[in-house]
């Protein structure tokens, strides 16, 4: 009996042992691609931060222009754009910003369309039967600007067209490699500080302030899409490393335990012997 | 000429920053020439060509889309793609061009794929036309 249960012992030890293998080369690719993505998301970010501080210096210096993009309707219908990843193994990545997309789409009276970033995402939302209105599968890790410009582009025109009063972005933002946290943000309409003293610029805007604040939005829309693609597509690199690093932690662990019954079923079935060949020898004298 | 800071920045990366002595810009209403000392000045750029002097000649780059600013010791351009001539890939520019104009040409005119390709194909021949230029 102490032979069978050793072999299942042994054959327990190598199926661990090979899992333990692929978490940890899936460790090791997580980690890589983390610091790839890392670059790629501080890349974006001085874009970003030079159209924002324009657009600020616009709103300020001038109070009373009107933009389609800051209109501000009645909510009726809303547009997600939902970023999450295109496979699992990534601990509670897809399952944390899903969950609270889809909490977020149900606390209202219209059911959201949605622009879904990732395979799982578009599993998701389709299965619970959500309007989807762009389908990007496998793009976070080779994403172009001009893919976001193209995303940009469907938010804009169907908020413009009246088909949704409000856009919403769902992403993970990378706070450390410990802590990825998932953010909803609001993009479309564009918040405006209506009071305050209006600061008189001496820029001079060609053709003219309005016209500068409605190209800029566009461009300020897809480099936000952007970098929230770049910062989720960190976290979940992040996200798979911490997952993939706990559970080479835990296999390591059982491997340990395992060898220690394996060990001692074998001394046990050592023992065995000796005492039959010891008593099959008192038993001849 | 007096140099100025000129920073050509894409939302992937910086492209450009340096000193130039001369920028000249297309904006929606007309080529403006940047020198230094130049008044705060901010435009929209739509897509065109830019011209930068550097070391007394000047460069040609592709840009779609854009805005200049022009402050007190610093200009940007903030552009959703730049490229220099000298680097454009034409062979992938006409292949984007038919791309664009196939699709163009399946979309309906009040759709966001015609919106799309329609840009796409203008920034397919800008890029070709810089490319001649260089």
């Amino acid at each position: 009996m102490a032979s069978g249960n050793m072999k299942a012992i042994k054959r327990r030890i190598k199926s661990v042992g090979s899992t333990m293998q692929i978490t940890k080369a899936m460790e090791l690719v997580s980690s890589s691609k983390l610091r790839k993505a890392k670059e790629k998301a501080e890349a974006g970010r001085p874009y970003f931060e030079k159209l924002y501080e324009m657009m600020t210096e616009i709103a300020e210096s001038k109070k009373d222009f009107s933009s389609p993009f800051i209109e501000r309707r009645e909510v009726k219908n809303r547009l997600f754009i939902v970023i999450a990843g295109d496979r699992g193994l990534a601990g509670g990545y897809n399952g944390n910003l899903l969950k609270m997309a889809l909490s977020e789409g149900e606390n209202g009276e219209d059911k959201p369309k949605i622009i879904a970033i990732g395979k799982k995402t578009i599993e998701f939302f389709e299965k619970r039967g959500f309007d989807i209105v762009g389908k990007y599968p496998l793009l976070a890790e080779t994403a172009k600007t001009a893919d976001c410009s193209d995303i940009a582009t469907i938010a804009i025109e169907m908020f413009k067209k009246g088909e949704v009063d409000q856009v919403k972005i769902f992403y993970t933002t990378f706070v450390s490699p410990l802590v990825q946290n998932p953010v909803s943000m609001d993009i479309l309409p564009i918040y405006r500080d209506e009071d305050g003293e209006e600061v008189p610029g001496v820029i001079t805007y060609d053709p003219s302030p309005e016209a500068v604040f409605n190209r800029i939005v566009p461009k300020f829309t897809m480099s936000l899409i952007y970098c929230a693609l770049s910062d989720a597509y960190a976290s979940e690199q992040s996200a798979r490393r911490n997952a993939m690093e706990s559970a080479t932690d835990n296999a390591e662990k059982m491997t340990e335990e395992l060898s220690l019954k394996y060990n001692r079923a074998r001394q046990e079935k050592i023992t065995n012997e000796i005492n039959e060949i010891v008593s099959g020898a008192n038993a001849l004298q | 000429m007096t140099p100025f800071n000129l920073q050509i920045i894409t939302p992937d990366k910086e492209f450009y920053n340096g000193e130039t002595e001369n920028l000249i810009v297309r904006t929606t209403v007309g080529d403006k020439g940047i020198l230094a000392r130049h008044e705060d000045y901010v435009a929209a750029l739509p897509i065109g060509k830019l011209k930068v002097k550097i070391d007394g000649s000047f460069r040609i780059a592709a840009v779609s889309e854009g805005i200049v600013k022009v402050g007190k010791d610093k200009t940007v351009v903030l552009v959703q793609s730049c490229e220099w001539a000298d680097e454009i890939d034409v062979n992938r520019a006409k292949a984007a061009k038919e791309n664009a104009e196939a699709r163009l040409k399946a979309a309906q005119k009040e759709d966001r794929e015609y919106l799309i390709a329609e840009y796409k194909l203008k920034r397919a021949i800008n890029r070709i036309e810089a490319s001649e230029l260089k």
